[in-house]
């Protein structure tokens, strides 16, 4: 589809690049940003901030008028395409160790029951997939990962959390995630990383960077 | 660089005291929200009649308002809400939209709650600035992230916060510490009939298949805030008069980015207009964004607060305040 350009309020513009949520078209929406940010950087300008997600980026506009953003970012979202689908194939690249299941995972039974499986197919499943930090949000250093195995695609739970320890490993439709804090949370909690302590509140050198290439690793109880 | 001394010592936070800024730019691609006043607006203001920077740290009180011990001699600037503010010894009332000389030794004390009329938040603001770290470009509390302003929380009483000496030259030229006026900057809280409007244009999910209804369905409901609102949203409830089926949608699409005063359509049918502490992404859709120019009056809105939205583009007769 043609990106869509559109004005997010008098202070943002959108531009959704398609309408499904893929490990390419995040890489897109990335790489995306990162021309709006080149662009900006070599007029001598910035935008105060531009975020990529799914599949769109959101570019706050400040002073600039809002016709000549959408001008200019019509332009720059024309030159994305396949090209720009690939992430980097020489990223940083980090295992984390999981502890699965029991009073780490609460809800790994849960989604055992979900997807058909036992649960220790479903902690194979997860820890046997490469994954990719697609973007941030949601919270302070919130790394979404992707692509979760399809066979442990479900929908993130009826009701939500009010608390989720920093550390939790999750997963909800086709993307899993650590909580890197302490925050409320929606999504089925399978395991517990050591890799963030309790309490300690975010830490911006800690952050899982869109392209970082993510393993999850069971622990030996 | 000037150094600081204790300033305030923090009796009684109230209901909710943070230190705040004008907020954290730039670093939304982390996950990190705005955060900064509710009430950009009065916070400038505040500072402007304390006599510093707009963007000097300041403390943003929420509905039962703190008391202070004042701990050195200092000049303070007050805007927003009307919390009725007084100081003792002597029970003299301290006007909101005004500086005043506060004297080591003297307690302010908050004496009116927050309600429909007096608004939300006041803001404290200290010739100065208030001395926390810069975190990522900020000096705004990160409730949310558990960082920046004073460790990270808000204030809890024997919290002392120190300010920055205000050195030679560097009074605000907009404002003359001992007699400004909220004339010249301009009072964001408007008188209560028009407090309730806020100019919303449409987003995204209004060019959707069934969107002119449901930003229609928006407009023409009168809203309540909800009690379950806070520094991350407001939620609505309706009038029950006017109430429309037309607002629950799933919420599943794709997370995009979003700002503080995009309106969420959300299972329930409940909207949430984002506020400074809310997440930067969302798979909610948004059917409406509030104009940059009355996000301040969303931070001055109470639970139980009467709330309607107008289109600018639709009603151009509306008259445009910035």
């Amino acid at each position: 589809m043609h990106p869509r350009v559109e004005p997010f309020g008098d202070a943002a513009v959108l531009i959704t690049l398609a309408d499904d949520a893929t490990v390419e078209m995040a890489a897109r929406a990335n790489a995306l940003a990162r021309h709006i940010r080149v662009a900006a950087e070599r007029a001598g300008r910035s935008w105060p901030s531009i975020v990529p997600a799914a599949c769109s980026v959101l570019v706050q506009t400040g002073e600039t008028p809002m016709p000549a953003a959408l001008q200019t970012l019509e332009a720059l979202a024309d030159r994305v395409g396949p090209a720009d689908d690939r992430w980097p194939a020489d990223a940083p690249s980090v295992e984390v160790a999981v502890r699965y299941g029991r009073d780490d995972g609460p809800d790994l039974l849960a989604v055992a029951e979900a997807t058909g499986l036992t649960p220790a197919q479903v902690v194979e499943a997860h820890a046997s997939a490469t994954y990719r930090v697609l973007f941030l949000g949601f919270a302070p250093g919130f790394a979404y990962l992707g692509a979760l195995p399809p066979e442990l695609v479900i929908p993130r739970r009826a009701s939500p959390r009010v608390q989720v320890p920093a550390g939790s490993v999750a997963i909800a439709g086709s993307y899993t995630a650590v909580y890197p804090i302490d925050s409320p949370g929606g999504w089925h909690l399978i395991g517990m990383t050591g890799r963030h302590a309790r309490g300690e509140g975010f830490d911006p050198a800690g952050v899982l960077m869109p392209g970082g290439i993510v393993r999850f690793v069971p622990e030996r109880s | 660089m000037s150094g600081s001394a204790p300033a305030l010592e923090v009796v009684e936070p109230g209901m909710l005291l943070t230190v705040q800024d004008l907020g954290r730019h730039g670093f939304e691609h982390l996950g990190v929200p705005r955060a900064g006043a509710a009430d950009t607006g009065s916070l400038t203001l505040a500072n402007r009649l304390a006599g510093t920077e707009a963007n000097a740290a300041a403390l943003e009180a929420t509905l039962l308002g703190p008391t202070l011990r004042i701990l050195r001699d200092v000049t303070i600037g007050l805007a927003g809400a009307d919390l009725a503010p007084v100081a003792h010894p002597g029970g003299r009332q301290l006007g909101i939209g005004r500086s005043h000389r506060l004297r080591a030794g003297e307690i302010l004390e908050c004496t009116e709650a927050g309600d429909a009329d007096r608004g939300c938040r006041l803001y404290i603001a200290v010739q100065g600035g208030i001395d926390v770290p810069v975190v990522l470009g900020s000096r705004s509390t990160s409730l949310v992230g558990a960082f920046g302003g004073h460790r990270g929380r808000s204030l809890q009483a024997g919290d002392v916060l120190a300010a920055f000496d205000p050195g030679k030259g560097r009074a605000s030229a907009d404002a003359t510490p001992e007699t400004g006026t909220a004339a010249d900057a301009g009072s964001t809280l408007a008188p209560p009939a028009r407090s309730g409007e806020i100019r919303v244009l449409p987003g995204p999910a209004a060019r959707e298949t069934g969107g002119e209804q449901r930003l229609a369905a928006l407009v023409a409901t009168a809203w309540t805030v909800s009690v379950n609102s806070d520094r991350r949203g407001l939620r609505l409830d309706p009038d029950h008069d006017t109430a429309s089926n037309d607002l629950a949608m799933p919420g599943d699409r794709p997370s995009f980015g979003v700002v503080p005063g995009a309106i969420q359509l959300t299972p329930s049918g409940q909207p949430i207009v984002l506020m400074p502490d809310g997440g930067v992404t969302g798979g909610y859709p948004v059917i409406a964004v509030v104009v940059r120019a009355d996000q301040s009056r969303l931070g001055q809105l109470v639970p139980g607060a009467p709330l309607r939205f107008v289109r600018p583009d639709r009603h151009p007769s509306v008259i445009v305040r910035t």
